[in-house]
């Protein structure tokens, strides 16, 4: 009897304790991001600039479909900052879940390239470039990928991997099968998904996260990949012949933005932070230590610093965007479809 | 229970424990190896992953959450788990069966669907900070486990040996602790590990009710994995069964080394 | 007294379940029948798609494979565990619950360097010659179930366990005294007073495979798409909340009609048992 009661009282307490705790602190600055590299983002971005705006920072973490289904849910609360992937920041705006930002507050924005300044309109800017393209092991991939058309070689019959549809590169595989068809994929889904299908045959599998498609590198189940340039280190980890293909018609750019929510009660703060993290000395930093792709232009690196990067005006000038207003009002179907396809 | 075993049956079992384990090697000898990638047999020996873990703030603050959240939404799980348990077997026959369906829902709907349903319900509707939100989603989802597991070993237990004790003149709640409790320990204590292990494993739920300031392990080792496909997930599989060992240790301690054979 | 006891001991449980989780969850699935399309629209949607049809009925052909294996496999290691010596029954356990601590991530990676192309089963195979090439072994129906099953035995050989020590041994005594085989105790008195548990257990498999989301999507890859994939395609990815809550309505009713089938047909062995 008394250890149930005792067992109570602790519960209670401790759940009461929980409660209280979280409450009062004058300002504070909410963030949603990933939650990955937490240490030198702290060291780079989180220290510097508590100490300029002397207020206290905290995090909510988690993958780009969780935190913005979660945003959502709230109502466009409780939270002042977002990270996202900019497939999913589109998804946001189209919800209605964004304030539209305010560029003169942001005066660090003249010094970044031209095409992360307002990538989705009116909303947040893009703080760093990534890049998808194709990754193969040139050991035993003969001759070397050249373009995205070798994707439907005969050779490569069973040694592929695609990222999934779900996933933020996935749908960009539609694309680039609808291009391989002659066809706009936004408009002739039948003739782009022909040319899916015809993929079918050379692919092992489909990837969800970077760590099963290094897996499925590792174990010599994938020799040829579309992937994200973030996931090359890792892959020459496993097999030092991966490869990223130097193709003829270009490398597919992914931005990550940073947005300000509807329900945000910091949004001075937020721009402040925006700001911060968009000026030089941050953005150095993080090159420097292979954190996240540089977007100002101000950021000077040496040749081994910008060997991972997408780096320069002209490298990031070759790039392909993607409309990703069209590709989201696309996607249901194309999810559809590419189930059925991989689905068989 | 005790019978002599059958050789066959021996020689089976060994392969079924075989078939568990196989994988277990694998993902150990991955957590020492000196690579940047998951492999096996692992190259080279290092301690880094497991240092990693510790080295890493996330992983230190996530994993005291997640430990406080499993014990103290396992703890409440059982606390209202047992009594319906037991009351559901004691009175089978007056109580509606639709009760007992009832306490199986937290696993008949599909985790997703669960995890956003409870962040409306507790984070939106009670209002409820995070932390209290996670617990009480925990000692929900764990719920079917205390009363399930539990009410198995009950349903094996004979009730006239309690009424015999209470007519004896021993009060109802001591007849519990001293008669029925010993009885289904082992119930208990199943119920107990498979409710601490789902918890502490669990995404699904606290990917909608983890918040601002407040994570699990679980999803900040997801969060970790975004970028990095280091074995460092597998040396956290390692620790999670230390730590098991641990837990194992301390219920045999306290309960009673005997705790499984009565 | 007893009308206390009887009800105010599962009042605290009913009500977190009731106000936490079934009303909620009925408010998410009422969404699905408010549609401009008629109420029913998109079930009927689902149920005229081949392909979503096709994932229901795999779905439910690997959770029913995986609950049998799951039973047949469980039973025999919780019997034999049930008789081992204290100190070895408790190493068993614990060894039994170790497939549980391990992430899904990792878990798919040691079933990779197992049945991959290059893995242990493939190299064994042809080393011996019984094969000339390497079998794909991964991304079939047949890898995910037994992924499935390794996630779920540990689950079986703990409810059992406890429920196999819970038979008084003078019965069993009984039984053999009074003349019977030990095929026949155990068929007539050890598995009917098993019954309890053995249904706690399917059902805790049935829908824990049915519901599974990690599992499949790692280890089945698109080929072996499962309900619990399509839904959270749906819900996670393009917020099409409606048609993940129509996935889930389905799921729920199919996993309710399921347990109450095994109730009853569990009950035919052992009238006691709930």
């Amino acid at each position: 009897m008394k250890a149930i009661r005792i067992a109570t009282l602790a519960t209670v307490a401790a759940l009461a304790a929980a409660g209280f705790s979280a409450s009062a602190q004058a300002k504070t600055l909410t963030i949603s991001w990933w939650g990955y590299n937490g240490e030198k983002m702290t060291a780079n971005i989180i220290e510097p600039f508590k100490k300029i705006c002397g207020c206290d920072i905290v995090f909510e973490t988690g993958n780009n479909a969780d935190r913005l289904n979660k945003l959502k849910l709230r109502g466009g609360k409780g939270v002042d900052v977002i990270y996202l992937s900019d497939s999913f920041s589109q998804l946001g705006i189209e919800q209605g879940l964004f304030q539209e930002v305010d560029p003169a507050k942001i005066p660090n924005l003249a010094d970044i390239y031209e095409l992360g300044r307002a990538p989705q309109g009116k909303y947040g800017p893009a703080y760093t470039i990534g890049r998808v393209g194709l990754v193969y092991d040139s050991a035993k991939v003969n001759p070397p990928i050249t373009t995205w058309a070798d994707l439907w070689r005969a050779d490569l019959k069973g040694s592929v991997s695609l990222p999934g549809i779900t996933t933020t590169a996935g749908p960009m595989a539609v694309m680039e099968a609808g291009k391989h068809a002659g066809v706009d994929p936004y408009k002739d889904a039948d003739k782009t998904f022909e040319a899916v299908t015809a993929l079918k045959s050379n692919v092992v599998k489909n990837y969800n996260t970077g760590s099963e498609l290094v897996n499925l590198i590792s174990t010599g189940e994938v020799r040829v990949a579309m992937a994200q340039d973030f996931t090359l280190a890792s892959m020459q980890a496993a097999v030092k012949t991966m490869t990223w293909a130097k193709l003829k018609d270009g490398d597919i750019a992914t931005l990550n933005t940073v947005n300000i929510p509807k329900g945000s009660e910091n949004a001075d703060l937020a721009y402040q932070f925006i700001n911060f993290i968009l000026s030089k000395d941050v953005q150095q930093k993080e090159a420097e230590q292979g954190v996240d792709a540089p977007i100002s232009t101000k950021v000077e690196l040496t040749p081994d610093q910008a060997k991972i990067w997408t780096y320069g005006a002209e490298q990031v000038n070759a790039l392909s965007r993607i409309d990703y207003a069209k590709m989201n009002a696309a996607k249901t179907d194309w999810i559809d479809r590419w189930n059925e396809v991989f689905g068989q | 229970m005790t019978a002599r075993i059958h050789p066959v049956l021996g020689i089976l079992t060994g392969i079924v424990f075989l078939f568990l384990l196989a994988p277990l090697v694998i993902i150990v000898g991955a957590a020492f190896s000196d690579t940047s990638y998951l492999t096996f047999p692992p190259r080279g020996l290092t301690f880094h992953w497991f240092a990693n873990i510790f080295a890493i703030e996330a992983f230190r603050t996530t994993a005291v959450t997640s430990l406080e959240v499993a014990f103290l939404g396992t703890g409440l799980s059982l606390l209202i788990g047992v009594p319906a348990a037991y009351a559901l077997n004691r009175y089978r026959v007056e109580l509606p069966k639709w009760l007992a369906t009832l306490f199986v829902l937290p696993i008949l709907v599909p985790e997703i669907v669960f995890g956003f349903s409870l962040l409306k319900s507790i984070t939106i509707g009670l209002g409820l900070p995070v932390l209290p939100s996670l617990i009480l989603g925990h000692a929900l989802l764990v719920l079917p486990y205390s009363v399930r597991v539990v009410g198995a070993s009950l349903a094996a237990f004979d009730f006239s040996v309690e009424e015999a004790a209470i007519s004896l003149g021993c009060p109802p709640v001591k007849t519990f602790l001293t008669v029925v409790l010993p009885n289904i320990r082992a119930g208990v204590i199943a119920a107990f590990i498979l409710a601490f292990i789902t918890s502490i494993n669990d995404v699904s739920v606290s990917v909608f009710l983890t918040g601002p300031g407040i994570s699990t392990l679980p999803i900040q080792i997801l969060a970790h994995m975004e970028q990095f496909f280091d074995p460092t997930i597998a040396s956290v599989s390692v620790l999670l069964m230390l730590v098991t060992v641990g837990v194992m240790a301390i219920v045999e301690a306290t309960l009673g080394l005997t705790f499984l054979t009565k | 007294m007893n009308k206390f006891a009887k009800w105010g001991l599962t009042l605290p449980a009913t009500i977190a379940v009731i106000v936490l989780l079934l009303v909620p969850v009925i408010l998410t699935i009422a969404t699905t029948f408010d549609e401009p399309k008629g109420p029913f629209s998109t079930y009927a949607a689902f149920f005229n798609s081949g392909f979503r049809v096709n994932i229901l009925t795999r779905t439910l052909r690997i959770a029913l494979i995986t609950t049998s294996i799951s039973l047949v496999v469980g039973f025999l290691a919780a019997y034999v565990i049930a008789q081992m010596p204290g100190r070895l029954k408790s190493l068993a356990i614990i060894a039994a619950v170790f497939p549980l601590l391990t992430g899904v991530v990792v878990r798919s990676f040691a079933w990779l360097i197992i049945l991959g192309k290059n893995g242990i089963v493939n190299d064994a195979l042809t080393g011996l010659g019984i094969i000339a090439e390497p079998l794909s072994m991964l991304y079939t129906e047949g890898s995910v179930i037994v992924a499935m099953v390794y996630l779920f035995v540990p689950l079986m050989i703990l409810t059992l366990t406890g429920v196999l020590e819970g038979i008084p041994r003078d019965v069993i005594e009984a039984s053999s005294s009074l003349g019977a085989k030990p095929v026949a105790t155990f068929l007539q008195v050890i598995l009917p007073l098993a019954v309890p548990g053995l249904i706690v257990g399917a059902v805790l498999v049935f829908t824990g495979s049915f519901t599974s989301y990690a599992t499949p999507q790692l280890l089945g890859g698109e080929r072996q798409m499962m309900m619990g994939t399509l839904l959270y395609q749906r819900a996670m990815v393009t917020f099409d909340w409606v048609g993940a809550s129509t996935v889930a309505a389905i799921m729920v009713v199919i996993t309710i009609a399921i347990v109450a089938i095994m109730s009853r047909m569990a009950r035919r062995l052992n009238p006691m048992a709930v």
